[in-house]
């Protein structure tokens, strides 16, 4: 027991001081050992005073992955991964600083003193609080996809569901317009083996986003090979895009147009040759049926 | 023989739920208990425009319970029509009289499929990851049922719709469970699940009209009866395991 501080910073209740803007908790800050210490005492000798320091206790799910399941069409959608505590930090870091400094720690603290936080607060967004700043990019640039889709509606509309799906995924791509430069540094930091499961669940969701705004209704094997093919070419796309100097990245926007066509003639190959087998299939069974075998 | 009875019996029970279906329909009569005495809803009350609804959203074990519910129907009806597809021509060749029943067993079973389809669609639920497998082996379970005789694919039938009738009920029974608890707590239902209970107790009861029909047309009279629908129940059992996973 060197410091007891550090086990109650890991608790919710430190981390709504800690979240909490700077001017509040000045007036606490002096005082911290003691104030700090008092849930600590009181958690380890009953538990119920514990849940009474904190009545709504923000606990994530254990795997604090919005998973994809059934999607409510008049339930209210239940809270995302990130905490209300969480969401100006970070919006704040992507928004301002990100730009300029990268996905780093820099970042956050920056965020942290424009919104009066304690420097400290950062390192309380987690294990890793860099790929809790990535994954609120790739959370919240997927969130905007729908409100996207809706002022670009009268472009989507007079398009077939491929060039929809297009269109979409550059839509998804132009937002990386201003953190591109960052955004290899961010792929390596995704790349960490810990953290691989949450990045390749963000792809997922974002691939099922897509064809799910393109307004496809696809309940067969195809629902699993579109949505992992877009999920490559778009990974793809976002590498090529790192390095593309063109205007507008334009040239990102060939690569994926040509992507893009290349997995649809595969589809329609693949497509056909299922149809052929099915077809001679079911004609070699009825011309054994027309010559008297009983099957 | 002995196992007869209770299929008949279950079949019968749940044949008088039939004519209590309609009532099921008022929204606010949304749990089993109440059916039978349930008195017309009140003649007031249709005057004034309803408020906005106080919706509670859905838990993810909820969530989980309902996309996995969803693809379970969907393989299973999946299944069904492919079922009924191989089994028509070996059946039909040999007893031509049974054209009609088979007909409207299939077409039933297709607009099953169509209703799980657009559900499956509307709420983003996957489907199951083993479509192809669970194709090959229902029209591999309906061929070899026909070609063993009427007998063995009336059984094959039966013992299908039983396992069946018995899932959608324990999926009904869920629902009506998360409706009562958001009543309880003062929530309202939304019609996305009035109506996901009315569509399940409707092919419900349209499965369990089939498992009728086959015990009508001799599914008792397959030879080792006790073994064939031991073995389909077994299987059907535990398709419906995996489908609810993957």
């Amino acid at each position: 027991m060197t410091s007891p501080g550090a086990v109650t910073y890991s608790g919710a209740a430190a981390r709504r001081i800690l979240l909490r803007p700077a001017t509040t908790v000045r007036s606490l800050s002096r005082s911290l050992p003691t104030t700090a210490a008092r849930p600590l005492t009181t958690s380890t000798s009953t538990l119920p005073s514990r849940q009474q320091t904190s009545p709504q206790p923000q606990q994530r799910p254990p795997r604090h992955l919005q998973s994809r399941t059934y999607h409510s069409t008049t339930h209210p959608s239940p809270p995302g991964p990130f905490t209300q505590a969480e969401t100006p930090l970070l919006t704040t870091a992507l928004t301002s600083h990100v730009p300029l400094h990268g996905f780093t720690l820099t970042s956050l603290t920056l965020a942290a003193r424009d919104l009066s936080l304690l420097p400290i607060s950062p390192s309380f967004l987690g294990p890793s609080p860099v790929f809790r700043l990535i994954h609120y990019h790739l959370y919240s640039t997927r969130t905007t996809l729908s409100s996207l889709t809706a002022v670009h509606s009268a472009s989507l509309s007079g398009l077939s569901p491929p060039e929809k799906v297009e269109l979409l995924t550059w839509l998804r791509l132009k937002q990386n317009e201003a953190i591109i430069p960052h955004w290899q540094q961010a792929l390596a930091v995704m790349a960490q083996p810990s953290h691989v499961p949450t990045a390749v669940k963000e792809l997922a969701l974002l691939a099922d986003e897509i064809y799910y705004l393109a307004g496809d209704q696809s309940v067969d094997p195809s629902w699993y090979t579109k949505r992992g093919g877009l999920s490559g070419i778009y990974a793809a796309a976002e590498l090529f895009m790192t390095t593309d100097k063109s205007e507008g990245f334009q040239e990102t926007r060939r690569f994926l147009r040509r992507r893009l066509q290349e997995a649809e003639e595969l589809a329609g190959v693949a497509k056909s040759v299922g149809e052929w087998i099915g077809f001679t299939a079911s004609a070699g069974v009825n011309v054994l049926r027309s010559k008297g075998v009983r099957i | 023989m002995a196992s007869s009875r209770p299929l008949l019996r279950t079949a019968r029970q749940l044949a008088t739920t039939k004519i209590l279906l309609p009532v099921s329909l008022f929204p606010r009569h949304v749990s089993t208990t109440s059916s039978p005495p349930s008195p017309p809803p009140p003649p007031g009350s249709n005057g004034t425009p309803p408020p906005p609804k106080k919706l509670k959203p859905l838990t993810q074990e909820q969530k989980d319970f309902l996309s996995s519910a969803l693809r379970v129907n969907q393989a299973g009806e999946l299944a069904a029509t492919l079922i009924y597809t191989a089994q028509t021509p070996p059946i039909l060749r040999r007893e031509p009289h049974l054209k009609p029943l088979m007909k409207h067993m299939y077409d039933q079973e297709a607009d099953h499929l169509r209703v799980f389809n657009s559900l499956i669609a509307k709420h983003r639920v996957r489907p199951t990851a083993l479509y192809p497998l669970w194709s090959v082996l229902a029209t591999g379970l309906g061929w070899s049922t026909a070609v063993m005789g009427k007998e063995a694919a009336m059984a094959c039938t039966e013992a299908v719709e039983t396992e069946i009738g018995g899932h959608y009920n324990a999926q009904i029974r869920e629902l009506l469970k998360m409706v009562t608890e958001w009543e309880a707590e003062g929530y309202d239902v939304s019609d996305e699940f009035t109506e996901l209970i009315s569509t399940l107790r409707r092919i419900r009861d349209e499965e369990l009209e089939h498992l009728d029909h086959a015990v009508e047309h001799d599914a008792q009279k397959a030879e080792p009866h006790w073994l064939l629908t031991g073995i389909i129940r077994a299987g059907c059992r535990g398709a419906i395991w995996v489908s609810e996973r993957v």
